[in-house]
Formats: C-alpha cells, structure tokens, sequence
C-alpha cells in the first residue's frame, strides 16, 4: 500500500504466441500454419532446435532445445510440454497455475521461466525453462550407484542453503511447494551459473491465501516419501512447514543416499491413509505423543484410528543412527529441527538460514559442485537425451500398451561425462548419441498411457513419417521385441516424474 | 498473498490516465483498419483458440454507403460497462465469491486494453473470464456448468479460454480490493481501542464492499493499486457511517507503514477515485440500442447469408451461439 500508480514497466516481453497475428497485425487469415501436419512446424518452434526428450511424468514431457536467436544463440532451454487437460475442461489448470506463479516470482535459486508457448494444434502448453544439466535426484543416485561415495560435505551444505534460500524466498512471497523432492530440485551444469541450486515444478504449488484441495481432489498423484506426517495423518490445511518437512528428508537423502522414509505407497481408495509411510516415520523419530505434539489430537486419521496406528508403540527414536551423525552435531541439530512433529515447531527456511551448521566449516558456497578447497571435483554425467522423439512427442502418437521393454541397443554405451556435452547439432539419423543408463527411465516411465509415447528400440525414426505409419511400426516393433525376449530393464525404484 | 510491491500487477497492469486513453485510442483504431480493410471486423476464433482476421468481404469495397460504421471509443466504453455489470449478475445468480468477480472483471478490463469490443464479443469474453477466474482461484467450475446455467454454449467459453490468458500475457494473479478492505478493518479495530464499536466497524465494513464493487466498475482499478482503492471505499462509507475521524486514520495508517508518501498525495488519489465513480456512466435503453445496431453491422451478422456463411465456415460454433449472438442486446 501506500503505493503510488507506477506506470506500467515495460512488458518482460514473455509471452510468446503460436502463431497468431498480434492485433496490430493485419495479415489475413493466420490459420494457415495452424493445421500443419507433422513435418511442418510451428512458428514459434523454429527458434528452438530441439535436442531431444529428458523426461516426462503426469503432466506432460519435456524436452531439451537450443535457441536460434543470434544474441543467445546456443543457449540450452528446457521446454516442458503440457498435455491437454481432460476433455471440456479448457487449458489445463495445472499448467496456468505453474505460470500464473512464476510469472510473479524471481529468485536466484527458483526456476526461471523464459517464456510461454501455445500450440494450437492441440491446445497445449510449452513453458520455456533455463536448462539445468543436474538435479539431486540424479546427482544421489550417481554417488549411490557410481562413485560408491557419499557426497562432499561442502556440497551437501552449498545445496542444502541454496534449498532453503530459495524455499524462505517463496515462503516470504506466500508461495508453498507442496511436491519437493529430490528432482524437482535442480542443479545448473557448466557456465555461470555452475552449481546453482533451482527449484523447480510449481505445478502444486500454492498461494497460502487460495483454499486448499487435498492433492487427491486435484488428481494428482505425488510421492509420499517427502510427505509431512501433518498431511499423513489428515491435516486439511498446508502450511510452509509441510515443505521444511521435505527439505528435511532431502537433507538426510542426501547425507545418506537413500531415502529417509521409503513407505509403500497405498494407491486406493483416492487420498487413502498411508498407514506405511508413517510407520516408516515413528520408526526413525519414534512414536508422536500428544505432549510433542498437542494439536495431534485433532488430526482426522489419529482420531479415528482405524488402523489402530495409536496403539502401535515405537522405540525411542535413532534418527542420528539412521543418518550417520552424531548426537552433538550442527548438522543433525539442524535436520532434527526441520523433522519436528509439530508444524508449529518445525524450524522455517529463515530460521535454518541462520542456523549454526552454516556458520562452521565447510562453508557453503554458490558453486555447490565445486569445493573451494581443490578437493576432487565429482563429474556428474549430463541428462540423458532421447533423441528419437519429436516437439509433438505425445500428440504423433497415440498411448497404447506400456512399453516393458528397455533400450535393446544401449547396453555398452558409456554415459557421456559432459565433457563433450551435445553438440551435435540435432541428431536426426543415426544412433541416438545418448544412450547411458538413465535411458531406461523414461523407456519404463510406467505412468499410465505415457508409455506408448516412447519408441522401445530406441530405433531412431524419420520426421515427417505420419503418426499412423509411426504407431504401427512402433507396434510391430513391440511385439517383436516382446517376441524375442530382447531388452527389460530391472524396474526403477522409483517413477520418475517432472 | 504474494506480494503486491512485486507483483506483475503493480509492475505491468497500473496506469495513468493518459496512457489508458492511448490504449483505448489503438485498439479503436485496429478495429477500424480492420474494418476498412475486410468490412468485418470480429476475428474468428476456433476450437483450438486461434484467431483470425475476417474473410474479406467481396462486396466491401462495392458499396460505400452500406459499409459498417465503427463505434466510437464512448461507444466501446458503453458497450464493455453492460457487460461488466453483466458479469457482476452472472457471478452474483452463481454465488461466486467477491474475488471471483473482481478477477474476473480485472480480466475483463485488462482483455480490452489490448481489444475493441468490435473485435471480441463482450459477451463471450465477460464468460470466459468468470471461467478463467473461476479456474485461477480455485473455485473450479465446468465450462459446461457455466454454460448451462446462463444458457449459453460452453464450447464458446473454452475457444476463448486461451486467447484471453494470451492478452493477459499470463499475468493471472490480480489483487482485488476486498482483502485490502479487511486489513483496514482491523487496523481501524486497533485504532478505535473500544470494543463497543465491533458492530459499528461491521457495518461499515459491510458498506465499504458495496462500495468497492461500484469502484471496480469504473476504470480505477486499472489506474489505483488496491490498497488506495481500498481506503477509498472505506472513506466514502465512513461518511455516512462516521464511524472514525478518517484523516486521523490515514495518518495512523501511513506512519505505520513507514511509508514516505504524503498525506496530501494519497488523499488526492482517493479523491481522483471517489471521482470515477461520480462520473461513470451507464449506458440508456436508447443508447445501447444505438450500439448494438452498429456491432451488429460492424460484426457482419446483420445479413443473413453472412451468418450461415459463419456457421458452415466454423463447425465448432454451433447454431444455438450464433442465433444468440443475433439476439443479444
């Protein structure tokens, strides 16, 4: 308040259209592109040269690009593409809600949106991202099943403190998360920005003033193993605590490599009561009691107990056992705090900001990745790319049967450690050049109808060939490959979503 | 809420006076070049949100004296005040609450900064923009619901949908005076110290929201942040309620907040709002009439091969919207 009308600043210039006329543009009919069939596209598109897909979840895929533009030619983006939402049901509001929030925030360790597109052809979304090589989803698992090395220490802290500054930043402005999780937090690869912690995927998050819906309302499904035990036991109302409580079980991720609760996700009845994950919770920090944890008494699935949770009697808890810690330290102090019981008195971003355990050695730093002590620098590989698909991923092919079978080809290929990154400029033909390990995600991405978007063999395939012609050789293939008993991957521990 | 001293609405959607005036002067004259370019001007917009310019028309050029004429920019200004209290009766027979409605017709504003009535049906964009409001605050309602409660096509409601965040540029997140209201409220609870004025403060709370829904029919909120738009509902009610001595308040008000504007300047902002909503201005019987009759021309509906022509040209638009359109006033 108190503010004088400011006149309007300059437009951020972010919004880009499909391809249609601006008003004061008289061209006649702008359809013309619109109806383009798959080999000609769109507008707006042709800035981008697309590199490939790097993932896909619940929302849609997204996809890696280069910008054509001579200032910023190069320049890697992120482009996640929304699926149209159910029939009747307009834009999807998952996609205009991740918008509408982005377009009001700027931090350094949030994700930066750098503009909007709209494909009329189906009506969907493509919000244009900076791109960030790594994210702590990948970069734990690397340290899990590579190095066989637990992360630097300085590492652990710069992420850790890029995390919360980024999170107080939101929760300043009234924003909560609702859905972090190792990958949807980003790490920026080689440049300027080396090392800088972003968080990502505003598709949950909320303004504290809108009324709440549970997330099962919203028909979403999130990972529970960052849930707070508040939301668990039934809490109607979010607070910026249920995202400390998440920050908290990423920080013991990522002292320990694994995750901290990993409850068996109860799928039905829609927004069901989570009897493992909590259990998984009182066995690390033991059992809640009403003096911990007064307002407990008024949580829906406490109260009525029908699986008797009440009665289960934990041991006092081994929390610093469970990380690796000792009882005295600032770390497990700090990671204590962030998993209380009580919102009330769970430790907020700003608060953890100034706690003790960033105040000794090491300290933490903007380059998270790189220590400033010399020590060996860890080369985390670059995201896998497939390179087989196209901008209209979904659209060109209809879903059909899950794939389950993986990449048949890549087997021998060593993944790429960055050092060359992708500069191949928009492999059409040949093999697909990225083909590490990680390729195998998004072949068994096992969501639902997501599969059937995927080409199975990783066989690389012609633009322009129609969507048909695509979906039937993809079938043959399927069978075959089925049929010969080639490929599978062993399951991923964990779907991936982004 | 996030924060308005950062927000997209104080940075990019506050104006001066002249410069709406410059706004509504180009959008005017995109229509009329329109106009004098295909003899149409409502763009067509599709099932899957694209728009375009009308087909030229053969005989425009053929017949000068038959050619549409274009609405002034009063005219236009009359056209979208119907149309906003249209929307504030539509969110009213719905129950929507207050901040459904002012989003929904800041959205409404905001669209015709950037597009004449002549090229937009009001109609279609006030729905659209209850849809999106609806969509934007959480108070989810089908396109379908909303259609079939007004008894008007939803698919119209969904091909608009993108179009309008596209004008909006995606700034969707707009602050409403209300919520403003009530922090004042409390403040003036502290202020008065006695707690014998609650029901005093009631009414007058009550009486500043009224108040605020006059406001947001006239082009302050696209000039004046909330906060002012706020305290000049409250004055004006505190005028017939005296519940408080109003200047005091605003003295107590801004020595709170620190804030380095002088009480001279704030208090002419309020007074420069309190003037908008002397002057608005709805539109007679008479007038509408008028307008309506020149949309029609202007929209190409008045001659019944063009609206066959339209519907065979857009399948989507089915033949109940098009006679509606006919129809409206």
């Amino acid at each position: 308040m108190g503010d004088g009308s400011s006149g309007g600043g300059g437009n951020r210039g972010l919004v880009a259209s499909g391809n249609s006329n601006s008003n004061n543009n008289n061209n006649s009919n702008s359809n013309s592109n619109n109806s383009s069939s798959n080999n000609n596209k769109p507008q707006w598109l042709q800035q981008y040269d697309l590199i490939g897909k790097i993932g896909e979840g619940t929302y849609g895929l997204v996809f890696l690009a280069r910008t054509k533009s001579p200032n910023n030619r190069g320049k890697s983006i992120a482009i996640k593409k929304f699926k149209q939402s159910k029939d009747g049901d307009g834009v999807s509001p998952t996609a205009i809600r991740e918008i509408m929030l982005l377009r009001e925030i700027s931090h350094e360790n949030v994700v930066k949106l750098v503009n909007v597109h709209i494909n009329h052809v189906d009506m969907s979304l493509y919000l244009a991202f900076d791109y960030a090589e790594h994210d702590l989803y990948e970069i734990i698992r690397h340290h899990r099943d590579k190095v066989n090395q637990g992360i630097n220490p300085y590492t652990v802290k710069s992420l850790l403190w890029q995390l919360l500054n980024g999170l107080n930043y939101l929760h300043s402005n009234w924003i909560i998360h609702r859905d972090l999780k190792p990958s949807n937090i980003l790490v920026m690869g080689d440049g300027e920005e080396q090392g800088v912690v972003k968080i990502a995927d505003f598709g949950l998050a909320r303004i504290y003033q809108a009324p709440l819906k549970s997330l099962s309302e919203n028909g979403v499904v999130v990972t529970i193993w960052y849930r707070a035990p508040e939301l668990l036991l039934g809490a109607k109302h979010y607070t910026s605590a249920v995202d400390m409580w998440a920050v908290g079980c990423i920080f013991a991720e990522l002292l320990t490599l694994k995750p901290l609760f990993q409850g068996a996700e109860v799928k039905a009845p829609p927004n069901p009561f989570q009897l493992d994950q909590l259990d998984k919770i009182f066995k690390v920090l033991g059992h809640p009691t009403l003096e911990k944890w007064p307002t407990l008494a008024n949580l829906p699935h406490w109260q009525q107990d029908l699986q008797h949770i009440q009665g289960h009697k934990y041991d006092n808890h081994g929390l610093h056992g469970f990380v690796h810690l000792p009882l005295k330290s600032a770390a497990y102090d700090l990671l204590s705090k962030m998993l209380e019981y009580d919102p009330r008195k769970r430790i907020t971003a700003a608060q953890a900001l100034e706690h003790e355990y960033f105040r000794v050695e090491p300290l933490p730093g903007r380059n998270a990745l790189v220590p400033p002590q010399g020590e060996k620098v860890v080369n985390y590989p670059t995201r896998p790319v497939d390179t087989t698909t196209d901008f209209e991923g979904t659209t060109s092919l209809q879903p059909s049967q899950p794939v389950s079978s993986g990449n048949t080809v890549s087997g021998s290929m060593q993944p790429a450690h960055g050092v060359t990154g992708r500069s191949v400029p928009r492999p059409l033909l040949g093999m697909p050049r990225m083909q590490p390990q990680g390729m195998a995600p998004y072949n068994l991405a096992s969501q639902a109808g997501m599969g059937g978007g995927m080409n199975p063999g990783g066989i690389p395939m012609q633009r322009g060939v129609s969507a048909h012609q695509q979906q039937q050789f993809l079938q043959q293939l399927r069978r075959k490959d089925a049929g010969m008993g080639m490929g599978g991957y062993p399951p991923q521990q964990k779907p991936r979503r982004m | 809420m996030a924060d308005f001293q950062t927000s997209t609405h104080r940075a990019k959607w506050i104006f001066t006076p002249q410069q709406l005036v410059d706004k509504y002067e180009a959008a005017n004259q995109t229509a009329i070049q329109t106009l004098e370019k295909y003899g149409s001007t409502l763009m067509e917009v599709d099932a899957d949100g694209s728009f375009s310019y009308p087909e030229p028309q053969v005989n425009a050029n053929a017949d000068k004296h038959s050619r549409p004429k274009p609405l002034s920019i009063e005219e236009e200004q009359f056209m979208r005040v119907f149309y906003e209290n249209k929307l504030q009766e539509v969110c009213n027979n719905f129950h929507f609450p207050h901040k459904i409605q002012a989003t929904a017709l800041i959205y409404f504003k905001r669209f015709y900064l950037v597009w004449s009535v002549m090229q937009h049906h009001p109609k279609n964009i006030m729905l659209t923009c209850i849809y999106a409001a609806c969509k934007i605050e959480e108070n989810h309602v089908s396109a379908e619901e909303l259609g079939k409660g007004i008894s008007q096509d939803h698919q119209m409601i969904l091909n608009y949908e993108m179009i309008i965040y596209q004008s909006l540029e995606f700034d969707l997140i707009v602050y409403a005076p209300y919520r403003s209201v009530e922090g004042f409220i409390s403040v003036m609870e502290e202020f008065c110290g006695e707690n014998d004025h609650l029901p005093v403060l009631q009414n007058l709370h009550e009486a500043a929201k009224m108040e605020v829904d006059k406001i947001m029919l006239t082009d302050a909120p696209l000039l004046f942040p909330p906060g002012q738009l706020a305290l000049a509902a409250l004055r004006s009610s505190n005028e017939v309620h005296r519940v408080v001595d109003f200047e005091r308040y605003l003295m107590s008000i801004l020595s709170r907040q620190n804030s380095t504007d002088s009480i001279s300047k704030l208090v002419q902002s309020l007074n420069e709002i309190d003037s908008w909503v002397r002057s608005y201005k709805f539109p007679s019987e008479k007038d509408l009439k008028h307008i309506n009759r020149k949309l029609k021309s202007c929209w190409g509906i008045s001659s019944h091969d063009e609206s066959k022509k339209r519907e065979k040209k857009s399948k989507h638009k089915s033949k109940k919207s098009s006679n509606e359109a006919e129809n409206m006033p």
